[in-house]
C-alpha cells in the first residue's frame, strides 16, 4: 500500500477506534475491546521477538503473566500507585527476560523451545508455590485500580479503561513497529535469516537477541500490568495452555511481516472466542474450536504463515543439522 | 520402442525439486543383463534420474518401466520391493547402527529376508574389510568402508538390478579398484546395472553401453568400441556454447 | 541422616524416577523417530486414566480393572494413531515441522483436555490401584502401586530397549530416525513406522496414566505436570538418546526427592526448573546427547 494511503488507512483506523465508545455503549462489548488490545500488544510483542528475530520464544506468555503478578503485588501488597506498578511489571518483565537470554542467546533451534518453555513452566511454579504471596492457585483478588485526576474507573461502564487500553496499544503499537524498522529491527531480521552473515559484519548475535527479548518482554509486561488493574484479579489461568495457543494463534494468523497483522487478528479473535463463549454449552468447548481452528489455519492457510517461514526454514536448518549429527 | 525383456526402460521423464525441472523429457533403457552408465557433469539429472527412478522425488510426466511393469506410481518401498536397488551417491546411512545391524535391517523387504542369510555371507565375502569390522558403528567408518557398506546394504535389498550413484566418489585409486572389481563380480551373477560415474575410465572398464547426459536430457548413446567423443565431453563440460 | 532417611530418600527416588522413565521414554521415542515433540503426551496419560476409569470403576461401567486397562490401551493406540493422521502426517513435507507440530500437537491437548472436561466434568476421580495395600521395601512404606512402578518400569522399557535393538521394526525404527531416506531405499514405509512409533509412545503414555491413575487423582489436567517433567527429562538426558532419557529420569527422581526432602515441597518444583536452565548453560546437549553445533 502506497506510504500516503497507509498512512490514512491508520488515521482513520485510529479515529475509529477512539470513536468506538461513542457508539458501543454496552459494558460487555467495551470489555470485549479492552482484552482484545490487551492480547494485540502480546501479540504483536511476540511477533517482534518470533517472526522478527526468529527466536521461537515459547515463554513469551509468562512475560505477561510477570506482568500481572508483578504489578498486583506491587500494588495491592506494597500499595504503589497503580499506574507505576503498570510500568514496574513491564520492567519486571524486562528484567525476566534478560534472565531468559542467557541461555537462549547460546542455544540453537529446538533447545530455544524447550528453554524458553521450562522458563514459563517455572514461573508457573513459583506463582502457585508461593501462595502467601500470590493467592497460589486460588488467585489474587482486590488489586487497587486506576486512578485520573480524580476520575471514577469503576463507574463509568469501561469508559475510561477502554481509552487507557486504546491508549497504551497505539503507543505499543507504535514504539514495536519504530523498532522493527529501525537499523536495530534490520539487524535482528539479517540475523535471522542468516546468523553467519551477521555475525560476519560485526552483528553481536547475543546481544541482539538480548535486546529483543527485553523489548517484546516489556510490552507483554505493561499489557499484563494493564490486565491485573483493570480486572482486579490475578489468576495462574493467565499462563494456560489455552491462552498461549490463543495468542500464538493471533499470531500466526495475523502474520509476521508486519506488527500490525497480530492486532487484528487479535481484535478478530477475541470477539470470535468471546462471542463463542456465551453460545450455550460452549463455555469451555470454545477452545476446542480455537483447537482445530488452529490446526485448519495451518492445514490450509499457509499463506498466513508465509512470512514465518523464512524464520522457521532457518531454525528447521538448525534442527536437521542436529538432527544429522545425531 | 518398449522391449518388455528389458529391465530398465525410461521414457519421456521430467522432474525436479521445487520450481524448476532437471530432467528434461529423459529416455533411456537397460537391458535384460546389461551394464549401462550414465555419464556428464554435475547438475545435469543423473542423481536426479535415480533419485526419480527410486521414487525418492516424483516424476511430473514420463513413464518407468521396471521389468516390463510401471513403477512410476508406486511408492519407494514396493519399488525396493520388486528388487529394484537405488544405492545412493555418498549415503550416510545409520550413523548410530552397528555393520552387523545395518546389512541385517536391509534384508527388510520380504523377499529380501527370504535370502537373508546367502546374501550376508555372499556381502561378507565380497567385503572382507565389513566382516572385520562387524561390531563397529557406522558413524566411525571411513569413506571406502561406507561405500563397501552402502553395496553391502544395496546386495542385502536382494536387488534383481542395481542402480550405482558415484560409488567411487572420494575414494582413492587402490579403492576405486577394488570397488570396480566387487562391482563387475557382482554383474557378473547376471544382475543388470546402471552405473552414474564421474570418472570416465571406471565407467569405460565396467560398462557395455553408456549414455551422455546434457542438461537433463540423454544428448549421446555410446556403445562399447563406439568413440567417445572427447571434443564433446569438453563442450559439455565446459560449455562450447556459452555458459548453463 | 539416618539410614532409614537415607533409605526414604532413595525409595521415593526410585519410584519417581521410574515413574518420569516411563513418562519420558514415550516422549523421548517420539523425538529420535519424528523428530517433533508431542505436546500432546500428557492429554493421552489423562485419557487413558479417564478411560480405563469409566470402564472399570461403579461409577462407570463397572468392569473391572483388567477390562478397563484393556480397553484404555486399545482407546490409546486408537487415538495414537488418530493423532499421528491428523496432526502430524499433513505436515511430513513441510519444512518447519517442529514448529508447527508444536502447535498442533498443542492444539491436540487442548481438544483432549477440554473434551474430557465436557465429557467426564471435572470432579475429581481416581483409578482403584492394580496392587493394594502397603508393601515395605528397604524399610520403607509405600503403597503396592508404588513397589508395582518399581517393578513395571524397568520390565517395560527394558523390552522396549529390546524391541529396538534386536527386532526387525525395532531397528527399523531406529534406522528411520537416524536417516529417513536411506530406511526408503532399503525397503522401508517410513509412513507405517511413525505410525507404528506414535501408537507405541501413546502406549507408553497411557500405561503412565494408568499407573499414576490410582497413586494420584485424576483430573483433566493431571496430564499437564508430567508432561512438563517428561519435557525436562528428555532435554536433561540429552536429545535422541533413550539411554539418556531413561537415566536422566531416574537421576531427576533422586534429585527431586532429595529437593523435596531438603527444601520442601513448595521450593523443589522451582528449583529443579532452576537446575534444568543451569544444565542446559553448561552443556546444552544433555547429559547423553549429541554436541549440537
Amino acid at each position: 500500500m502506497a506510504g500516503n494511503a497507509r498512512t490514512f488507512m491508520l488515521g482513520a483506523l485510529i479515529v475509529a477506534g477512539l470513536l468506538v465508545p461513542f457508539f458501543v455503549e454496552d459494558t460487555y462489548i467495551r470489555h470485549l475491546f479492552i482484552v482484545a488490545f490487551i492480547y494485540g500488544i502480546v501479540a504483536a510483542s511476540w511477533d517482534l521477538s518470533l517472526g522478527y528475530a526468529g527466536i521461537f520464544n515459547f515463554g513469551h506468555i509468562a512475560f505477561f503473566g510477570i506482568g500481572v503478578y508483578v504489578t498486583g503485588l506491587a500494588a495491592k501488597l506494597i500499595g504503589i500507585d497503580p499506574w507505576l506498578a503498570m510500568l514496574i511489571g513491564g520492567f519486571a518483565a524486562s528484567a525476566a527476560a534478560v534472565l531468559v537470554a542467557l541461555p537462549v542467546v547460546r542455544l540453537q533451534g529446538v533447545y530455544v523451545v524447550l528453554v524458553t518453555f521450562a522458563f514459563s513452566q517455572l514461573v508457573l511454579q513459583l506463582v502457585i508455590s508461593q501462595s502467601a504471596v500470590t493467592g497460589g492457585t486460588q488467585g489474587m483478588v482486590r488489586v487497587p485500580t486506576i486512578e485520573l485526576f480524580g476520575h471514577n474507573f469503576l463507574r463509568d461502564y469501561k469508559f475510561g479503561y477502554y481509552y487507557v487500553a486504546f491508549a497504551l496499544l497505539i503507543v505499543s503499537a507504535a514504539c514495536l513497529r519504530r523498532l522493527a524498522h529501525s537499523d536495530f529491527g534490520l539487524s535482528i531480521q539479517a540475523l535471522r535469516d542468516n546468523e553467519d552473515y551477521g555475525v560476519s559484519r560485526g552483528i553481536s548475535v547475543g546481544l541482539q537477541r538480548l535486546k529483543v527479548l527485553v523489548a517484546s518482554a516489556f510490552f507483554a509486561g505493561l499489557a499484563g500490568g494493564f490486565y491485573v488493574i483493570y480486572l482486579r484479579v490475578a489468576s495462574p489461568e493467565v499462563f494456560d495452555f489455552s491462552v498461549v495457543s490463543l495468542v500464538l494463534s493471533m499470531v500466526l494468523i495475523g502474520g509476521t511481516a508486519s506488527i500490525y497483522g497480530p492486532i487484528f487478528a487479535a481484535l478478530g479473535l477475541t470477539f470470535v472466542s468471546e462471542g463463542l463463549a456465551n453460545v450455550e454449552g460452549l463455555a469451555e468447548g470454545r477452545f476446542i474450536l480455537v483447537a482445530v481452528a488452529m490446526v485448519a489455519v495451518l492445514l490450509f492457510l499457509p499463506k498466513g504463515l508465509a512470512s514465518l517461514l523464512p524464520v522457521l526454514r532457518r531454525l528447521y536448518g538448525r534442527v536437521a543439522s542436529a538432527r544429522r549429527q545425531r | 520402442m518398449s522391449d518388455p525383456a528389458n529391465a530398465l526402460e525410461v521414457d519421456g521423464l521430467r522432474a525436479g525439486y521445487d520450481m524448476s525441472d532437471v530432467l528434461l523429457g529423459m529416455s533411456l533403457h537397460v537391458g535384460p543383463q546389461e551394464r549401462v552408465g550414465l555419464f556428464g557433469p554435475n547438475g545435469h539429472g543423473k542423481t536426479t534420474l535415480l533419485n526419480t527412478i527410486s521414487k525418492v522425488i516424483a516424476p511430473h510426466a514420463g513413464r518407468v518401466l521396471f521389468m516390463g511393469e510401471a513403477i512410476d506410481g508406486l511408492p519407494p518401498q514396493q519399488i525396493v520391493a520388486r528388487g529394484l536397488i537405488h544405492v545412493a551417491q555418498a549415503n550416510r546411512l545409520f550413523p548410530d547402527m552397528q555393520i552387523m545391524e545395518i546389512l541385517e535391517l536391509a534384508a527388510f523387504t520380504p523377499r529380501a529376508q527370504a535370502d537373508r542369510k546367502a546374501n550376508l555371507d555372499y556381502v561378507l565375502g565380497l567385503f572382507p574389510r565389513l566382516a572385520e569390522r562387524r561390531r563397529q558403528q557406522c558413524k566411525t567408518l571411513s569413506g571406502g568402508e561406507r561405500q563397501m557398506l552402502s553395496i553391502g546394504v544395496g546386495l542385502m535389498c536382494a536387488p534383481r538390478m542395481l542402480m550405482l550413484d558415484e560409488p567411487t566418489l572420494g575414494l582413492s585409486p587402490k579403492l576405486k579398484d577394488e570397488l570396480a572389481e566387487a562391482i563387475a563380480e557382482i554383474s557378473g551373477r547376471g544382475i543388470p546395472l546402471l552405473l552414474v560415474e564421474q570418472d570416465i575410465a571406471f565407467i569405460l572398464s565396467l560398462v557395455d553401453r553408456m549414455y551422455l547426459v546434457d542438461h537433463g536430457e540423454i544428448s549421446r548413446e555410446i556403445r562399447r568400441g563406439g568413440e567417445v567423443d572427447h571434443q564433446e565431453i569438453m563442450n559439455m563440460y565446459f560449455g562450447a556454447d556459452g555458459a548453463r | 541422616m539416618t539410614a532409614d532417611t537415607i533409605s526414604a530418600i532413595l525409595v521415593s527416588g526410585i519410584v519417581l524416577g521410574s515413574i518420569y522413565a516411563l513418562m519420558a521414554s514415550g516422549l523421548s521415542l517420539v523425538w529420535t523417530t519424528l523428530g517433533i515433540f508431542n505436546f500432546a503426551h500428557g492429554a493421552l496419560m489423562t485419557l487413558a486414566a479417564y478411560v480405563a476409569w469409566t470402564v472399570s470403576d461403579g461409577a462407570g461401567l463397572g468392569w473391572g480393572l483388567s477390562a478397563g486397562i484393556a480397553v484404555s490401551i486399545a482407546a490409546l493406540i486408537g487415538a495414537g494413531i488418530l493423532m499421528e493422521r491428523l496432526v502430524v502426517r499433513p505436515f511430513y513435507d513441510h519444512r518447519d515441522i517442529l514448529l508447527i507440530t508444536v502447535m498442533t500437537t498443542l492444539a491436540a491437548t487442548i481438544f483432549l483436555e477440554k473434551g474430557i472436561q465436557l465429557l467426564w466434568g471435572a470432579r475429581l476421580k481416581q483409578l482403584a490401584p492394580i496392587w493394594p495395600g502397603k508393601v515395605e521395601l528397604f524399610r520403607t512404606a509405600i503403597s503396592g502401586q508404588e513397589m508395582l512402578i518399581i517393578i513395571v518400569a524397568p520390565v517395560l522399557l527394558g523390552a522396549l530397549a529390546f524391541f529396538l535393538r534386536t527386532t526387525r521394526i525395532g531397528r527399523g525404527i531406529r534406522a528411520v530416525g537416524q536417516n529417513p531416506d536411506a530406511a526408503r531405499l532399503i525397503g522401508i514405509d517410513v509412513s507405517r513406522l511413525f505410525i507404528i512409533t506414535f501408537a507405541m509412545s501413546a502406549v507408553l503414555a497411557g500405561l503412565t496414566g494408568i499407573l499414576l491413575g490410582s497413586v494420584r487423582l485424576v483430573t483433566p489436567e493431571f496430564g499437564a505436570e508430567p508432561l512438563v517433567k517428561a519435557l525436562i527429562i528428555v532435554i536433561f538426558g540429552g536429545l535422541g538418546s533413550l539411554t539418556g532419557t531413561i537415566l536422566a529420569a531416574y537421576l531427576m527422581g533422586l534429585v527431586e526427592a532429595a529437593l523435596t526432602f531438603f527444601i520442601g515441597i513448595y521450593w523443589a518444583p522451582s528449583m529443579i526448573f532452576l537446575l534444568l536452565i543451569i544444565v542446559l548453560l553448561l552443556r546444552p546437549q544433555g547429559l547423553l546427547g549429541k554436541v549440537v553445533r
